[in-house]
């Protein structure tokens, strides 16, 4: 990109229209931070000497979050939504320093009573060998573009 | 002999307030990579009052993460290799309540323990249900 040009948005706004059953998200890379595994553990209070030392693993949830590296990458604009249900699968710990992919798919859309439901499922792969790491799933509500729940 | 606690054993974590501060330290926890940032329901009144909330609610992933963290501290790595878990987040919470975590075992077969999991906030309503599955060691 030439200095001084501004980067060109191409993500589409994020509301219930857009969002569509099958949607792929992603991919998304990003390297593991052992300062974060530390600040995250510090989070929970937590002093579980696994997530220490030079062999640290994250904490299993530290990456739930992931969705929304997912959805930021393909959305703009909106404002955000409920956290309903969660279910992840692990297979393997991630690493402090591991380099890592996630990739998504919008596997629901549904409006009931009133209420726009979406589950984006996402993994989260090893970035050089492909190894399954986690595999999760978020059902939120989507908040309407005027920030109410229905 | 085996190490695995018995069907219908409890075992609980201590209360954790989720007050400005666990939510701030928190937020440090997760902030790599950067993330979209926005006004929204866990940060401004008037869009937690938009949404229907009394008040900025507590980032649902917090109370997981809390949930889990039991887990991991009753099992160890064991968790995170063929571990899971399916949780709803039933009630909103507000900084400045006091969560905590119980577990109990509810099934166990040849190679996983199922444990029933419940967050309670300070007046004893669950915030959050669940199961997880842990291999059996």
């Amino acid at each position: 990109m030439p200095p001084g040009e501004a980067e060109k948005d191409n993500r589409i706004e994020m509301r219930a229209e857009n969002l569509h059953q099958g949607m792929r998200l992603g991919p998304v890379f990003y390297v593991v931070g052992a300062e974060q595994v530390g600040a995250f553990a510090e989070a929970l209070r937590s002093s579980n000497p696994l997530y220490r030392g030079e062999s640290a693993i994250a904490p299993p949830t530290m990456r739930l979050l992931d969705y929304a590296l997912l959805i930021a990458h393909h959305f703009k604009g909106g404002k955000g939504g409920v956290h309903a249900r969660h279910r992840c699968e692990f297979f393997e710990p991630m690493r402090a320093g591991q380099a890592v992919r996630i990739d998504g798919t919008v596997t629901s859309t549904e409006r009931k009573r009133g209420k726009f439901y979406f589950t984006l499922e996402y993994e989260t792969r090893d970035a050089a060998d492909q190894r399954l790491l986690v595999r999760q799933a978020i059902t939120s509500v989507l908040l309407s573009p005027e920030g109410s729940l229905t | 002999m085996s190490n695995e606690p018995a069907v219908g054993s409890e075992f609980s974590a201590a209360p954790y307030l989720l007050d400005d501060a666990a939510a701030q330290a928190y937020e440090r926890g997760v902030k790599e990579p950067p993330r979209r940032w926005r006004t929204n329901i866990h940060t401004d009144r008037d869009a937690a009052s938009k949404a229907g909330f009394t008040a900025p609610i507590a980032a649902g992933e917090h109370t997981i993460a809390l949930a889990m963290q039991l887990i991991v501290d009753r099992f160890g790595e064991r968790f995170m290799h063929g571990g899971g878990f399916e949780v709803a987040l039933i009630k909103p919470v507000l900084f400045g309540d006091t969560l905590t975590v119980h577990a109990r075992v509810a099934r166990a077969d040849e190679r996983n323990l199922e444990l029933d999991l419940r967050v309670e906030n300070q007046k004893g309503e669950p915030v959050l249900t669940g199961t997880a599955r842990v291999p059996k060691q």
